[in-house]
């Protein structure tokens, strides 16, 4: 990207930048808040800890290591642990279901799966107590150079496994630090998006290690716990979250002032500016907005609130529109094997965002998506996704899953398939974000007069009436 | 809940409207997120945090689970 990386940063087999980059703190500063402090000279022990049973089970430089945990300290410390090796870190979300887990882990080789063989602590937890357990799963060198791997929705083909280098990383933590509005040193984050996901991970933690910003999870998923979280030290605290979390925040009254909330930072999607007038009336603190993608992490920001629903974008970062989407400045492909040139071309990425760039102010518009891809809490869901693997299914002649405040699937059985034989068969394949909230079976799916499905939500909601 | 109504369902579907803005045809299943907000606006009915594991939480697919397990916490709760 456009930082200015040393030359071995851009090498993932070079683990020099863990503690080059990241751990460059004195030991007695902390880091994280669970709440018990953890320091970095602690962290830093256990990340040394933890390479030591990473090489046990087989992994060698230049491998891959599947993390396929929720975000807890052991998170943390085996992803630092595996790029300290120099080795890859294929990130798995712990909600995938088995099924699109073995699907990644067949494709991309990893030498180590690290999976909790314990969690423990109460419901709703934001950082879970997990003990892990390492798998030996092969023998093979990582698939690429990344130094981290990511999957992205609708990832049945090889353009939506994404990877990213360690000076693509390091570039984009650089890009948080020049801008106005981020937690500063020696100032807390309440981070509440899972660091499994590019927000949480570069905006939380990698942001947070390299700028000597304490990260603070909330002891639950509650807008009481973040408040909570909030008031726990006087130090100043932005909160870090995806809309719903606006939402959890705006119902919760404080009991006390909190004077020490600076300002809170949604990435995701859009909020709308009744949400956000509503938030700041309450909390008396800028609601700030962001926007980003897996393949090239932050692009643009609002981080005052003060040009909603618009954002500028990153330094470094050009944005600019051709046909009504947004591309964005991206030198090399982010995507793994063969490259659609739908998504990224000659040094661009196709955001397959609609919007528009002002020319006199640069500022970028938002409008929507131009594909199937929809928001669910901030967790980007593609329809196509969905709808393939509902169509796969036995018993299923044809589906149609669209958007209809919730992801529905309108399905057309063979014979007698129960709906609760259905959706069982969804929760084997896919993760519960993904699911449909709504099932409706039909004898007949509506088509055209060529015989196409149709897609025209109003038309489906007639046909699941009748 | 000595003093307080009973939960419902239908306080419950009423609660998920909030998080959707939508007032009517809410889906019968329920994902994490709808979820957390359940489990926040129901402990701030009562007042009270629900003791609830995550294989609890785990067990809940639809509108109707979600009474059904908060109905037993509130219960523990109260005899606690």
């Amino acid at each position: 990207m456009n930082g200015n990386p040393s030359s071995r940063d851009s090498n993932a087999t070079d683990p020099d930048w863990v503690d080059g980059f990241l751990f460059t703190g004195k030991p007695a500063d902390v880091c994280l808040r669970l709440p018990d402090p953890v320091d970095r000279g602690t962290l830093h022990r256990l990340v040394t800890e933890a390479q030591t049973r990473l090489s046990a089970a087989g992994l060698r430089r230049g491998g891959a290591v599947a993390l396929r945990l929720p975000p807890s300290l052991a998170y943390v410390v085996n992803l630092l642990a595996t790029w300290r090796s120099g080795a890859q870190a294929i990130l798995l979300d712990h909600r995938l279901t088995d099924h699109e887990a073995d699907r990644a882990l067949r494709r991309l080789t990893p030498q180590v799966v690290v999976a909790p063989v314990r969690t423990g602590g109460a419901a709703l937890r934001v950082f879970v107590d997990v003990t892990e357990g390492f798998t030996p799963y092969g023998d093979h060198p990582a698939t690429s150079d990344h130094a981290v791997i990511q999957l992205s929705s609708g990832s049945t083909g090889p353009s939506k496994i994404i990877g990213r280098t360690a000076a693509d990383l390091i570039a984009e933590v650089r890009r948080y630090t020049q801008l106005d509005g981020v937690p500063l040193p020696g100032e807390r984050l309440i981070l509440l998006p899972s660091m499994v996901h590019v927000l949480g991970l570069v905006g939380g933690l990698l942001y947070g290690l390299h700028a000597g910003v304490e990260l603070v999870p909330p002891q639950r998923l509650s807008g009481a716990a973040v408040l909570d979280a909030i008031g726990a030290a006087g130090s100043p605290a932005t909160v870090l979250g995806v809309p719903f979390h606006i939402g959890l925040l705006a119902a919760t009254q404080p009991d006390r002032p909190l004077p020490m909330f600076r300002r809170m930072i949604t990435g995701g999607e859009l909020v709308s500016a009744a949400t956000a007038r509503s938030f700041t009336d309450r909390f008396g603190v800028p609601l700030g907005n962001m926007y980003g993608m897996t393949e090239v992490g932050v692009i643009g920001t609002d981080l005052y609130g003060e040009h909603r629903p618009r954002i500028v974008p990153a330094p470094g970062v050009d944005v600019r529109e051709v046909a009504g989407e947004l591309r964005v400045s991206c030198p090399a492909s982010p995507y793994l094997g063969h490259t659609d040139p739908s998504r990224w071309s000659a040094g661009w990425l196709h955001t397959r965002d609609a919007g528009t760039v002002d020319p006199d102010s640069g500022l970028v518009t938002i409008r929507g998506r131009l594909d199937s891809q929809v928001s669910v809490g901030g967790m980007k869901v593609d329809l196509t996704e969905v709808e393939n693997t509902v169509a796969e299914l036995p018993g299923v002649a044809a589906a149609v899953v669209v958007w209809d405040d919730g992801i529905t699937a309108y399905v057309q059985t063979v014979g007698t398939l129960a709906e609760e034989t259905l959706d069982q068969q969804l929760a084997e394949r896919l993760a519960g974000y993904k699911r449909p909230r709504t099932l409706r079976l039909l004898d007949q799916l509506p088509r055209t007069t060529t015989g196409k499905l149709v897609r025209s939500v109003d038309m489906l909601r007639t046909a699941g009436t009748s | 809940m000595a003093g307080q109504p009973d939960l419902r369902r239908v306080d419950l579907v009423a609660m998920l409207a909030q998080l959707t803005d939508r007032s009517t045809n809410q889906p019968e299943r329920i994902g994490s997120m709808e979820l957390a907000w359940l489990v926040h606006l129901v402990e701030q009915r009562y007042d009270r945090q629900l003791d609830l594991t995550d294989d609890q939480l785990a067990e809940i697919r639809t509108v109707d689970d979600a009474l059904v397990v908060f109905e037993t916490a509130l219960a523990a709760a109260a005899d606690g």
